[in-house]
């Protein structure tokens, strides 16, 4: 890094929100952001071959990607911290790079993380010295409506893609919508893509019928939502005629969340304490859905993830309580996309002969 | 109290906190059965009550709870998840309580759990206050039974630290074997490498019976972001001890997630002594364990110019 020059900093690809993570990095802090290349095969190859075998699959996921941010310019990596395996994802990651031979500055805002929340305006110091607090805030809160709409419109898109009477228009606009969020660098265009997209769906003729098949997603925080991951599951599953909902996104779990004690209310039968950091919502949820009769759950997670192992008798019990079909689904670094379609076919087949059977 | 039976499943934190909950039940007159050591058929009996995917050490606490259903008025399952901010237990120990419930939701048994999570002001003191309500004490009765329990476990930790201990200062190839508590106690994973090195004529020394506050210290030596209680204190122990031996085998089992990445991040950065990564999983027998050992204590001999 030069003196006086912006960082290049870059965050792997988690999903879309890297267009939100881009605009605090470079309206709050100043920093020239790179914005990762779209996750691929080699991203989870490469990323798979350094990393421990039996880490969760997001890890060497994160992994590929941060060499590929590097192979595209980037003169600084960060790293969040979570409270599961995510918790230790930096340290390792950044001495693994780094026996492998990369040079590059590195913020692992799991160091800043001593219990005092001040200590995280030392993270930003490190990104820009000369930072200024009122527009970090003010950038913050931008990009956090942006995370907002754009969780906003992804649930749109898959509850109503798959009835369109001509194939490609919802998608057509969501990725219009996508490319404005990365080029917006105002509150204003983040408004703008928002109502433009609003607007594109509203004029795309759908033929819904009155009950569609409706089927809920749960699911670990990364696969649920990076369809990279999950190898677009929603998009598959949504195509055959289902409207699918998922309420696990990280609006609704890091702004939104109605807290640990009111969403455990519902669910005490199955769990009174926090099993991991999306445990209990993605209980709530499953229950939720199966409640409101959905036509069936499905459960989303990466290899190794030992939080929503957890979670799996719960929602075993959920699915065998309510009589609602649930299919498992765990992807890891050799998931395949045929394998899969055979199985969202015939879980796409039994949901919609009981939904015969049950009317 | 009318001798109640509690059931303590010999698994995961019972290698750590079997002292105070025999101690604490049995100051509150309550009578406690213990499951039997782990076996072959523990494992098949847990495996089938599990997600294929889980540990092989909570596969064997399901199976160790299984054995003590229905033998027993409650079993103790309790929730470990924090000591402090940077100290906190792996998610499992979190859940433990629900999915065991959940897990045995058909079966007539009563669980008993307590609850630490200090990060959410739930200390260990109050847990047994707690838990000794639910059993019908009063706040001053279970006080007593848990401070007395507390000692007789400190007491009981500090006499296995010495023994460790002295074994660094005894003659002989030394062995310093990291893996959790849970897993070396168990008589079906972690004693047989224990034995397995004896046999070969090496010093296996436990790497989790160590002084505690003192590894907590030096772990960030080697890992300063690494919150999982006891691999801090494993990772503290190498940071101590590493000159100290001849050799480390890190033992975890299949597929311990916090051992995957911070055992990882130990060979990468531990240089300049013998390391073995060991990772049990459920295939029956110990020949290929034991060839493995062999020749890892091979190559120490090799090392040393003794072979």
């Amino acid at each position: 890094m030069k003196e006086n020059e912006p960082r290049k900093i870059a965050f792997p690809r988690y999903a879309e929100y890297n267009c939100a993570i881009k605009y605090i990095l470079e309206q709050g802090l100043g920093a020239k952001c790179i914005v990762p290349p779209k996750l691929t095969r080699r991203t989870l190859e490469l990323g798979a071959r350094y990393s421990p075998d039996y880490a969760c699959t997001p890890f060497k996921t994160l992994l590929g990607s941060m060499i590929e941010c590097l192979e595209a310019g980037a003169d600084t990596l960060m790293m969040v911290y979570g409270l599961c395996k995510l918790g230790y994802y930096g340290e390792l990651e950044e001495q693994i790079l780094r026996d492998l031979g990369y040079e590059f500055d590195f913020l692992n805002l799991a160091v800043y993380d001593t219990g005092k929340k001040r200590d995280f305006l030392k993270a930003a110091k490190f990104v820009n010295p000369r930072f200024s607090i009122r527009k970090l805030a003010l950038a913050a809160m931008d990009a956090f409506r942006m995370a907002e709409y754009l969780d906003e419109v992804t649930g749109e898109l898959y509850q109503n893609c798959g009835f369109q009477v001509r194939p490609g228009g919802y998608e057509a606009a969501y990725q219009t919508f996508l490319n404005a969020l990365y080029a917006a660098d105002t509150k204003a265009e983040i408004e703008v893509a928002h109502q433009a997209v609003k607007r594109a769906f509203l004029e795309i003729p759908i033929e819904k019928p009155v009950r569609p098949l409706r089927v809920g997603i749960v699911g670990e925080f990364y696969t649920a939502m990076d369809e990279f991951s999950n190898l677009e599951v929603e998009k598959k599953l949504s195509g055959m005629g289902v409207e699918i909902h998922r309420w696990m996104t990280v609006t609704n779990r890091m702004i939104h969340y109605p807290g640990e004690k009111n969403l455990n209310v519902k669910i005490r039968d199955l769990s009174q304490y926090e099993m991991g950091p999306t445990s209990t919502a993605n209980i709530w949820a499953a229950r939720q859905y199966a409640e409101r009769g959905f036509d069936g759950l499905m459960h989303i997670k990466s290899a190794n993830c030992t939080p929503e192992i957890d979670v799996m008798p719960a929602l075993q019990a959920i699915a065998q309580q309510n009589r609602i079909p649930i299919l498992f689904l765990t992807f890891d670094s050799q998931s395949s996309d045929t394998g899969l379609m055979t199985r969202l076919e015939a879980f796409y087949d039994m949901i919609q002969m009981r939904r015969k059977v049950i009317q | 109290m009318d001798n109640i039976t509690i059931g303590l499943p010999r698994a995961l934190m019972y290698s750590r906190y079997g002292v105070l909950w025999r101690g604490f039940f049995k100051e509150l007159g309550a009578r406690v059965l213990i499951s039997e050591p782990s076996s072959r058929s523990t494992l098949e009996r847990g495996s089938a009550l599990s997600v294929d995917e889980s540990c092989l050490a909570s596969k064997l606490f399901m199976g160790h709870v299984d054995a003590l259903v229905g033998k027993c008025d409650y079993i103790l399952v309790p929730r470990i998840a924090s000591f402090s901010h940077r100290a906190r237990m792996c998610s499992r120990f979190q859940g433990l309580p629900d999915v065991t419930r959940v897990t045995f939701r058909n079966a007539p048994q009563k669980f008993l759990t307590y609850e630490v999570d200090v990060n959410h002001r739930r200390t260990e003191e109050d847990a047994f206050l707690h838990l000794g309500a639910q059993l019908g004490h009063g706040a001053r009765e279970s006080r007593r039974a848990y401070r007395r329990a507390r000692k007789l476990m400190l007491r009981h930790y500090a006499r296995e630290v010495r023994a460790q201990e002295a074994l660094y200062k005894s003659d002989g190839m030394k062995i310093l074997v990291c893996g959790h508590g849970y897993v070396l106690d168990d008589a079906y994973i972690g004693e047989p490498v224990l034995k397995g090195l004896s046999r070969l004529g090496a010093v296996p020394i436990r790497g989790d019976l160590v002084d505690r506050d003192a590894a907590l210290r030096h772990s960030a030596e080697l890992s300063p972001t690494c919150k999982w209680q006891t691999n801090r204190e494993l990772v503290g122990c190498i940071a101590m001890n590493r000159r100290r031996v001849d050799g480390i085998v890190l033992l975890s089992v299949f597929p311990c997630g916090p051992d995957a990445m911070v055992n990882d991040l130990l060979l990468r950065r531990v240089q300049g002594i013998p390391m073995l990564n060991l990772v049990l999983d459920d295939q029956s027998g110990i020949a290929g364990i034991e060839t493995r050992l062999e020749s890892f204590v091979d190559i120490i001999r090799f090392k040393e110019g003794a072979l």
